[in-house]
């Protein structure tokens, strides 16, 4: 009996898996890449060994911590960004960090005890190939969207599951007032806006670029350079653009965090200022689409193609902490239901 | 008989630890917000209707377009009816992540057809068609097959129409099976998670994937319990009445079956198309339509040179076989105990009738210190894969005649002998089957994947996933490429386990 035997190997197979050393437990969002190197390096360097755990996008991941913060389930937290550092704040999952300054200056700080890494922003992108053969002008404002000319055109990710889906929210309301961003958002329902549930399918499903019915797709102002760089073919102008409107940028400032409880304390300092060390500052913005946040940085060259936004328009992280919630509660309302 | 059902400790005891404990964990968390007060919702109510509707829509086609292909397969003999046979077990076997891929590839953007279903409600029911299609005609085909040949006889020398016969002869005479079919197409279409979060969209999702909301991004964990509560509930009963169906369908066969025949006439012929080309446009095409657009993806096909791709597959074979020993002792274990058990048997479907995110979060808050490790997640693939093994043996336990181990009995055979020398030679090829479900299940797997996840342990899905999540052409093809990888290693697993399997027992092999 072939599957006997068969069963039998693959249980001793099974006992030969051995237990494991004690780690430094990092816990990151689903698009936390550093290049594989760099991070042997570190552990090398440190004798460290890094344990990452990705617990899927940034908002669910703040929820996981909070969930279990009586027991946490890692010591280091990265990806927490500027909308998420309020909660954080409140819920007390995160413990203050005592790194000292190495010297070089960061762009842009974090409330709550949060260390930045990175930035970067959420905005409008438009497929160049579709507004040219349609003859179409691109809008000049938002309130353009909402004109039938612009009828169907939109796709957006919902604030309720989606980091830029709510900062695309917040900028809105920052920019225009809570009481006329609403009515904007019901006219921009009435026009026909498509909501998704995440960036995934709304970019690479419904974007028109990707083969989908809309040209314009709320993303990241790194798209056009990304594009670039990940094109079958080498190409020399990105075929997707931004379109800064005011209202429609949102700047995220992203950051790493010591977990209250956590364990290895000092070896989590150590991580967080990897994360800010000149490698790991230049690596992450191919590997993450992100600006680094360390001042000195040079630009990779491909980022070229994505101009940073002159403007933009985000509310702090205090008023975010104080109203962020009821404001996609409404939106959910005023949108969805 | 009764010292065997000491072996559903075992079962039981992950039953309890890897998806009871974590369940009662998380709805303790927010029983402090837990009320009925969530049936008054209109929002909740549709999702609720929605996901009802869209099971029992299901049910509805695959009747629909099922039975004639089960007819046609349980009564015509012809060439290529055993690979027909076999081709309808693929989509069983294949990983939703790839089924959604397929269907997307059909339907989706630049898809094949040039129809854009998406924002449809008929992208999710023909994903679920083409997963539970199979199920019904395998099941139906059995029921029409094992019809005793004296009452069809009867009925024809008395002068009934072949119209006639079906209806009242036929049809009532496997009517157990197929609503043994139906019970369980429901039950997987209600507590639908990964079909639905992909093909759904914002308006068709299913109450699971509103769970899913709840918990990840609205820490809403009251009414999280509430509906989850209520999931559990309806699955249940559709379990329940899957497992009595199941104890009657033991019953052994009387009567000698009808021999299948050559089809004759252009009626028979014309059917014979009719539930090939069902066949080839339900359970084939999406397959097909990966793999064609695989084959364009041209540049993409380099993906295959990444370490990382290599890295991947390497722990998909290594979880896969971890699983698949997990999965065949708590199988073998729980098949043994469950035998002639409606309790027992309806237990085995406790993996799928609760809610994947609240068992993940649950975890989490049961067992921190294990959030990452690989104990738990082995364990939830051996969770997700043995009731494949445990449900297909006991049937086949089940229908051993009784005089049989009486005899080796009789003959001084101790009950282990008796078992190892005995039982498990007559069920081997329900064991096999079981195991190529399993294996299936966890090449496939993507929601634990998710959320108990370490980037070094990155599966093909979870690879798959990855690449879906960025931007540029490139990504997305090789997302389709790797598509293509994951379907071939799931056929491959399907192959090497079910392929050596006799061929006597293809028409009464479940």
């Amino acid at each position: 009996m072939k599957f006997r035997r068969l069963c039998l190997a693959l249980s001793l197979f099974g006992v030969a898996l051995g237990a494991q050393a004690d780690s430094l437990r990092v816990i990151t969002h689903s698009s936390f890449e550093v290049s594989k190197p760099l991070l042997a390096d570190f552990e090398k360097q440190t004798g460290i060994q890094v344990e990452l755990i990705k617990a899927g996008d940034a908002g669910e991941m703040l929820n996981k911590l909070i969930l279990t913060r009586a027991n946490p389930i890692a010591d280091v937290v990265f990806g927490l960004d500027n909308s998420l550092a309020g909660k954080a704040e409140e819920a007390g999952v995160i413990a203050p960090s005592t790194l000292k300054s190495d010297g070089r200056k960061a762009r842009y700080s974090l409330p709550g005890g949060l260390v930045s890494t990175d930035y970067g922003y959420v905005t409008l992108v438009y497929d160049k190939a579709w507004f040219a053969k349609h003859n179409l002008p691109l809008p000049k404002s938002l309130a353009d969207l909402t004109l039938p000319a612009y009828r169907d055109l939109l796709v957006v990710e919902n604030p309720a599951t989606s980091s830029p889906g709510q900062a695309f929210l917040f900028s809105t309301i920052h920019a225009m007032g809570e009481e006329r961003a609403f009515a904007f958002w019901r006219k921009l329902r009435g026009n026909g806006v498509k909501v998704v549930k995440d960036w995934g399918i709304a970019y690479n499903t419904d974007f028109s670029h990707n083969g989908g019915g809309r040209p314009i797709v709320l993303s990241y102002a790194t798209d056009p350079a990304a594009e670039v760089a990940f094109s079958k073919v080498k190409i020399t102008e990105s075929p997707v653009g931004t379109l800064p409107l005011p209202g429609a940028v949102y700047q995220q400032i992203e950051g790493a965090g010591l977990i209250q409880g956590g364990h290895e304390r000092a070896a989590a300092e150590k991580f967080i200022a990897f994360l800010r060390s000149k490698p790991v500052q230049q690596d992450l913005q191919t590997q993450m689409w992100m600006y680094p946040v360390m001042q000195g940085t040079p630009l990779a060259p491909v980022f070229s193609f994505a101009k940073e936004p002159a403007a933009h328009q985000t509310p702090s992280a205090q008023e975010i902490r104080a109203k962020g919630q009821d404001w996609v509660k409404r939106w959910t309302q005023v949108v969805l239901k | 008989m009764r010292s065997t059902r000491v072996l559903a400790l075992l079962p039981l005891a992950l039953l309890l630890s890897l998806a009871g404990a974590p369940l009662a964990r998380l709805m303790a968390e927010g029983a402090g917000t837990l009320s009925p007060a969530f049936l008054f919702d209109p929002y909740y109510r549709w999702r609720l209707l929605w996901s009802f509707t869209q099971a029992l829509a299901t049910c509805a086609l695959a009747l629909l377009f099922g039975l004639p292909i089960a007819w046609a397969l349980a009564r015509f003999d012809f060439p290529g009816r055993r690979w027909l046979m076999r081709l309808m077990m693929l989509p069983f076997v294949m990983p939703t992540l790839v089924a959604a891929m397929g269907v997307l590839a059909l339907f989706g953007p630049e898809g094949v057809t040039g129809v854009m279903g998406q924002d449809t409600p008929w992208l999710l029911l023909y994903g679920n068609l083409f997963y539970n299609l199979p199920l019904l005609v395998r099941s139906a085909q059995e029921g029409f097959a094992r019809l005793p040949a004296s009452r069809i006889m009867a009925a024809r020398t008395l002068g009934a129409s072949p119209w006639r016969v079906f209806w009242r002869i036929e049809l009532p005479g496997a009517l157990p099976w197929v609503c043994s079919a139906l019970c369980l197409v429901f039950l997987y279409c209600f507590s639908g998670f990964g079909l639905a979060l992909i093909l759904g969209g914002q308006r068709y999702a299913t109450v699971e994937v509103e769970i899913y909301t709840l918990v990840a991004y609205e820490l809403n964990l009251g009414d999280a319990s509430a509906l989850a509560l209520t999931v559990l509930a309806i699955t249940g009963l559709a379990a329940l009445g899957y497992a009595w169906l199941e104890r009657i369908l033991a019953r052994p066969l009387r009567g000698m079956a009808l021999p299948r025949s050559a089809p004759t006439g252009w009626r028979q012929y014309a059917l014979l198309a009719l539930a090939m080309g069902l066949t080839a446009m339900l359970a084939l095409a999406p397959l097909a339509a990966i793999a064609w657009r695989a084959l364009w993806a041209g540049a993409a096909w380099q993906a295959l040179a990444d370490p990382e791709v290599w890295g991947a597959l390497a722990n998909t074979a290594r979880f896969t076989a971890l699983a698949l020993a997990g999965a065949c002792v708590f199988g073998l274990a729980h098949a043994f105990a469950m035998r002639r058990s409606v309790l027992l048997g309806t237990l085995a479907f406790l993996p799928y009738a609760l809610s994947p995110i609240c068992v993940a979060f649950g975890l989490l808050l049961l067992y921190p210190g294990l959030s990452a490790s690989l104990v738990l997640l082995i364990g939830a693939y051996t969770l997700l894969a043995y009731p494949f093994i445990a449900r297909g043996l006991a049937a086949s336990l089940d229908a051993v005649p009784a005089h049989l181990p009486q005899a080796a009995r009789t003959l001084g055979a101790s009950p282990w002998r008796l078992t190892w020398r005995l039982l498990l030679p007559l069920a081997a090829p329900a064991l096999r089957r079981g195991m190529a479900f399993a294996a299936a299940t966890a090449l496939g797997e993507f929601a634990v994947t998710l959320f108990l996840s370490r980037p070094e342990w990155m599966t093909l899905t979870t690879l798959i996933y990855q690449r879906l999540g960025r931007p540029g052409a490139m990504n997305q093809d090789s997302a389709l490429v790797l598509s293509c990888l994951l379907m071939l290693l799931a056929m491959l697993a399907f192959v090497l386990i079910e392929w050596q399997r006799e061929e006597a027992r293809d028409a009464g092999g479940r």
